[in-house]
């Protein structure tokens, strides 16, 4: 894990040098004299040796401390922690519904595999992914919040008992989003299984179908389901920035969002740092996943 | 088992629509809803280069000048200084007196948690502050070079080698209420500057006991106290109940009275006990949510334009709603710039034809929903040194005499001249302006590439002389022209304002010249001189002084808001009441 951090760190600082050779030029603001441009560089550390800065970049993330926004000065370490319970708030709970009901469409579409039902369904899920995440989220919310008043138009609330009415239309947004390519994906899953001799045999001895969905085809099944879903996990960390934008949603795909923005190196550097952490570490649970969902593949 | 999946999801999807009680609106509820189209990033003074955390600073922060909030053109106006300020007759020395018993908000970091009375010493303090090279302000350009001593003791402090205890030689303090600025040369900007956020009073105290959190502390001494911020979202403040003694002004520009803008003549500001300021990124649910009458006052997205205005009035559905307009015409220029340093468009022949190719009337329409007035020069309407009967003969759109300057130029139909780069940002909007530009020069032979940029690289590339051609927009600071004027000095260059690397001797002397003049005929004859030059030169194709629509609802009242005077929701005022009567029905 160490080596991947390592190049990942080296590879962002490198990108970052290439594309704002000087960020003191930046945060001068529009008119600002040599001398003054002068003092803001010797501030950043940025007239230092480019191996001195990056060495200081790595001090900073073996030491969590990711420092000040050049963008803000707010401290980043704060201001991810703040924007984090919002971004969980919109997406864990939808991503666990919307795997939930497409592992349940999946495999009815695959119980009526053929038939009209799993055709109609296929076309829907086709149809679904067809259209831009912009248009659900604008048609969304000018129908069901504005025109209808179901729900807020936007909003957010810090308090654990009042900010679930303002994410339950993100959330309806993020599942219909995610139920197309989901299903689809599952469903092929599924389908793998669905032919193999293990299967035909569970029928032979009189199983009923359910059990022979539930007990053996799912459970088979879940190794891919399960990569794919833990792949997508890091990704909830950083939320989902239109979803953020248009409902108002302090979360962290708008920070992220406006730190590329701005070139804010600090959070940039941080949150890539912190994805990466997270990408290794669910990468490592969906190995262990596999061998509690399936014994034959068991470490020795 | 298959049945109770189904039931499990139908549920969940039940859940889902569960119908979301709308809270009605409180009639004795007179928060003031305002919305921010970007996030605040910081609420410390000397920090606050962008317009939205400046607008939330400035109802906390005070400073010792400000603008009439009625009058017009814009007036300077005390507001912690008590009168306007003395000058000496060299324009050198400029003595203020502070008000007495304007006290910060209560903070623990004061004795006792009660705010003290501000002081000179106070003001001093904060100015070596937006001086000082760790806080890395944006906004020290105000005093750079101005004040005696200031520059060398922000040097000083940067080494090492000086603190905040070591005196300014132009910063003094002779008693507790007055303070004196001496300044290197006359600086008759320097009131106007006051105005600006960036010179506000902080506490030393506060400063101290929050360090590098004081962004998100602010303690001033204004008419509203902070209460909450959930960063990203949502920024509440309070009514300061301890603010000063001061009233509604009674006086008001024509037409103001009749407007009704004079109905709370003398009456104890602020009028609302409590401001709100919602940050939204996006123009859908800022639109829709004003619609439903959760914002006071909007700036119309641009797509929602249609459905707003017709023919520059409300549309009947609007105004139905009790719905109001208001068109301010913004101390702004947007233009397209030229390097003028370029082989090829340092030659004034060039720049000439290109101005006369671009359509600046069908920009105008096509644009700015024909809001605006084309640009003759860089000086904005309303601006001291504006001559609203130029007409700049190479802005008015003309492509035969355009082609017969290029073929003067040495390339007849744009023959032999090269391809042109024209940077710009990644908006659509600005790419299609980009078009525009590329369809314009194209009727003279002359071919630009567009090249789309994020706000910092656009930045880099222009702060480090990389581009030759690019669209960009200059706000007034404060009204004054030479605010728009120091963009074409040559000693600007970059890192320096003059971005378009525009040099000339004669300028240079008229603008050298007319900083140290006094306002008067003398120094707008000046103004006047140099904009003839810039009239003939053609440093940039001047585009659009622009107009901006606002539109509020009818229980907002007092509402004039302008580019200039950020502190102004003092004055306005919601009647409850009505918003609820009338919220219910939107």
């Amino acid at each position: 894990m160490i080596p991947i951090l390592f190049g990942v760190t080296i590879i962002t600082f490198i990108l970052f040098n290439v594309v704002i050779d000087d960020p003191a030029v930046l945060l001068a603001g529009k008119s600002a004299s040599p001398e003054r441009l002068q003092q803001i560089r010797a501030e950043l550390g940025t007239d230092q040796p480019l191996y001195v800065q990056y060495l200081t970049s790595v001090k900073q993330i073996f030491t969590f401390d990711f420092g000040r926004s050049w963008s803000s000065k707010q401290s980043v370490s704060e201001t991810i922690l703040a924007g984090l319970s919002p971004s969980l708030t919109l997406t864990v709970p939808a991503f666990i519904i919307s795997i939930l009901l497409s592992i349940c469409l999946a495999l009815g579409t695959a119980y009526f595999r053929g038939t009209a039902v799993d055709k109609f369904a296929t076309v829907m899920a086709l149809a679904l992914m067809s259209i831009s995440s912009l248009v659900y989220i604008m048609v969304f919310q000018y129908t069901f919040a504005f025109n209808l008043g179901v729900f807020p138009i936007s909003g957010w609330d810090q308090s654990w008992t009042d900010r679930w009415q303002y994410v339950q239309l993100p959330w309806m947004i993020w599942i219909v989003l995610s139920l197309g390519p989901n299903l689809l994906v599952y469903r092929t899953a599924i389908l793998d299984e669905y032919f193999q001799d293990y299967v035909r045999t569970a029928r032979a001895k009189g199983l009923a179908e359910g059990v022979v969905l539930f007990k053996h085809v799912l459970k088979n099944a879940l190794i891919p389901i399960i990569t794919i879903v833990v792949v997508q996990m890091p990704f909830l960390i950083t939320g989902s920035l239109l979803l953020e934008a248009f409902f108002g949603i302090p979360g962290l795909g708008g920070l992220l969002y406006q730190a590329i923005n701005n070139s804010d190196f600090p959070v940039i550097r941080a949150m890539v740092v912190i994805g990466t952490l997270l990408y290794m570490t669910f990468n490592l649970l969906a190995d262990l996943a596999y061998a509690v969902v399936n014994p034959r593949v068991r470490l020795s | 088992m298959l049945k109770k999946i189904s039931l499990v999801g139908m549920l969940i999807f039940t859940l889902l629509f569960t119908l979301h009680c709308t809270k009605k609106t409180d009639p004795t509820d007179d928060t003031i809803n305002a919305v921010l189209v970007a996030n605040v990033k910081g609420l410390d003074p000397i920090q606050t280069n962008d317009l939205y955390s400046h607008l939330v600073v400035r109802q906390i922060y005070e400073g010792l000048m400000s603008y009439h909030y009625l009058k017009r053109p814009m007036e300077l106006q005390p507001q912690l200084a008590d009168g306007m300020p003395k000058v000496s007759k060299d324009g050198l020395t400029h003595t203020f007196k502070i008000k007495k018993g304007v006290v910060f908000h209560d903070d623990p970091a004061f004795a006792n948690g009660k705010g003290r009375e501000v002081v000179a010493e106070d003001f001093i303090y904060s100015w070596k502050r937006l001086a000082d090279p760790k806080n890395r302000s944006t906004g020290y350009w105000i005093f750079d070079g101005k004040i005696k001593g200031l520059n060398e003791w922000a040097a000083a402090v940067g080494e090492g080698k000086a603190d905040y205890a070591a005196p300014v030689e132009g910063l003094q303090a002779p008693d507790s209420h007055t303070l004196v600025i001496q300044l290197n040369e006359p600086y008759y900007q320097l009131h106007y500057v006051l105005a600006m956020g960036f010179a506000s009073v902080v506490a030393k105290e506060v400063v101290d006991k929050y360090g590098e959190e004081f962004l998100n502390h602010p303690v001033g001494t204004g008419p509203f106290r902070f209460k909450n911020w959930v960063r990203g979202q949502k920024i509440e403040l309070v009514r300061n109940e301890k603010f000063r003694n001061e009233v509604y002004p009674s006086e008001g520009a024509p037409g103001d009275k009749e407007a009704g803008f004079l109905a709370d003549a003398g009456k104890k500001v602020p009028l609302a006990s409590k401001l709100v300021f919602t940050e939204l990124t996006e123009d859908q649910p800022r639109w829709l949510n004003f619609m439903k009458g959760n914002f006071d006052f909007l700036n119309i997205p641009k797509d929602n334009f249609s459905t707003a205005i017709e023919n520059r009035q409300l549309t009947k559905d609007m105004k139905a709603k009790g719905i109001k307009i208001r068109f301010t015409k913004e101390p702004d220029i947007t233009y397209i710039a030229f390097n003028n340093t370029h082989p090829i468009l340092k030659n004034k022949k060039v720049r000439q034809a290109m101005g006369l190719a671009y359509d600046t009337k069908t920009s105008l329409d096509l644009f700015y929903n024909n809001l605006g007035i084309p640009a003759q020069s860089p000086i904005p309407p309303n601006i001291d040194g504006y001559d609203p009967d130029l007409k700049n003969p190479n802005t008015q759109f003309d492509i035969e005499k355009a082609k017969k300057l290029m073929a003067e130029a040495g390339y007849p139909e744009g023959k032999g001249f090269p391809e042109i780069t024209y940077d710009t940002l990644s908006t659509t909007t600005s790419r299609q302006m980009g078009e525009f530009l590329q369809n314009s020069m194209k009727k003279i032979g002359i071919n630009i590439k567009v090249r789309s940029n994020t706000w910092p690289q656009f930045q880099q590339k222009i702060k480090t002389k990389q581009t030759e051609l690019w669209g960009i927009a200059w706000s007034a600071d404060y009204p004054d022209a030479q605010n728009f004027l120091q963009l074409f000095y040559s000693k600007n260059h970059p890192p320096g304002p003059n971005e378009s690397l525009f040099s000339n001797a004669d300028f240079d002397k008229l603008y050298e010249e007319a900083l140290l003049m006094p306002p008067g005929a003398k120094r707008t004859s000046h103004y006047k001189k140099m904009t003839k030059i810039l009239v003939e030169e053609m440093p940039w194709i001047y585009n659009i002084h622009r107009e901006l629509p606002r539109i509020y609802h009818g229980w907002l009242k007092n509402y004039k808001q302008n580019s200039l005077n950020h502190d102004f929701f003092k004055f306005l005022r919601v009647d409850a009441k009505e918003r609820a009567k009338v919220k219910a029905t939107l």
